[in-house]
């Protein structure tokens, strides 16, 4: 539960899990709707991962990403979009970021 | 390993008790002797399940999660069993002065029981490769039965523990068969809808 929660506190990757409430989608795809560099959005791939709320699968020569999420990790997320759980996730995503040696910029704005 | 071993007496051990309880009630009380018939088909029919799902030729992790999941559910089946047979029992001694109690327990427990199933529902993924139709649809429609499922089992377990027992029976014969019909008019339209490109 613990995964779950530090998966959930980091804004991107609550966006993530987002756009992949509306339908499965490749890496690339996902990766479209952010300006963060591969390696990072890789790296919160495999936070959601281990923390078993997204699914890979390979199809053909891509990976697809499906939502594995139950009702309770759902409502979980609801919440922590609603209450804004990022002040803890905006220090992570620095560190993951000063890690990683990439720099952070916004997310892109969506029409 | 140990916690392995307990788990395989299980599924027998209820089903002997059942019987026995079943043919108690067949001397003594037939009015009753069905509902234990009703309930020692369940049980066989559980145990059946586990023993395909841990014989059948599948990945080891389906394998386990299946094994898993029946284990579950023979575990509620027996729980369900105990707290009845407590509850009477308590009833029967003088310690517990409620007479509703054991159904009222046995309701609840059957509505924690859909709650934590319909909670599981969206987390059981089909390989994209075998899916008969849109994925974005079965994703949809799962995650639909499954928020239906846990709001239906939590709404049903809630009513049993709070509320006059008519209202609580009026309740489950409301949100269950609804809950049934949304699900099975999912399927349906899951059926006709056209595979995509994933």
């Amino acid at each position: 539960m613990n995964s779950v929660f530090k998966a959930l506190s980091d804004p991107t990757r609550r966006r993530v899990l987002q756009l992949l409430r509306k339908r499965p989608m490749s890496a690339g795809e996902l990766s479209d709707h952010f300006v963060v560099s591969k390696p990072t959005m890789s790296a919160h791939f495999s936070v959601l991962q281990n923390a078993g709320l997204i699914e890979a699968e390979k199809n053909g020569r891509t990976i697809v990403y499906r939502l594995k999420m139950s009702v309770l990790e759902e409502a979980l997320l609801g919440f922590a979009h609603t209450v804004g759980w990022d002040m803890k996730a905006q220090g992570g995503a620095r560190r993951a970021a000063l890690k990683s040696g990439t720099r952070l910029r916004p997310l892109k704005q969506e029409g | 390993m140990a916690a392995k071993t307990i788990w395989n007496y299980i599924p027998p051990a209820l089903i002997a008790l059942d019987a026995m309880l079943l043919a108690e009630n067949w001397y003594l009380r037939p009015q009753s002797a069905g509902s234990w018939f009703v309930v020692l088909v369940v049980l066989i029919g559980m145990t059946l399940a586990l023993v395909l799902a841990s014989r059948e030729p599948k990945e080891e992790t389906a394998r386990r999660d299946a094994g898993g999941s029946v284990r579950r559910g023979v575990a509620t089946a027996g729980l369900i069993l105990a707290i009845s047979l407590g509850a009477k029992l308590g009833v029967a001694l003088g310690a517990v002065h409620y007479g509703d109690i054991a159904l009222r327990a046995t309701m609840a427990i059957v509505g924690a029981f859909l709650a934590v199933t319909g909670n599981a529902i969206p987390k059981t993924l089909t390989p994209l490769a075998s899916l008969q139709c849109d994925s974005a649809k079965v994703q949809a429609v799962q995650r639909l039965a499954g928020w239906i499922w846990t709001l239906a089992g939590l709404a049903v377990a809630i009513a049993w523990l709070t509320l006059p027992i008519n209202v609580a029976e009026a309740m489950s014969y409301l949100l269950l068969p609804s809950a049934i019909l949304v699900t099975v008019g999912q399927a349906v339209w899951l059926r006709r809808a056209k595979p995509s490109a994933l």
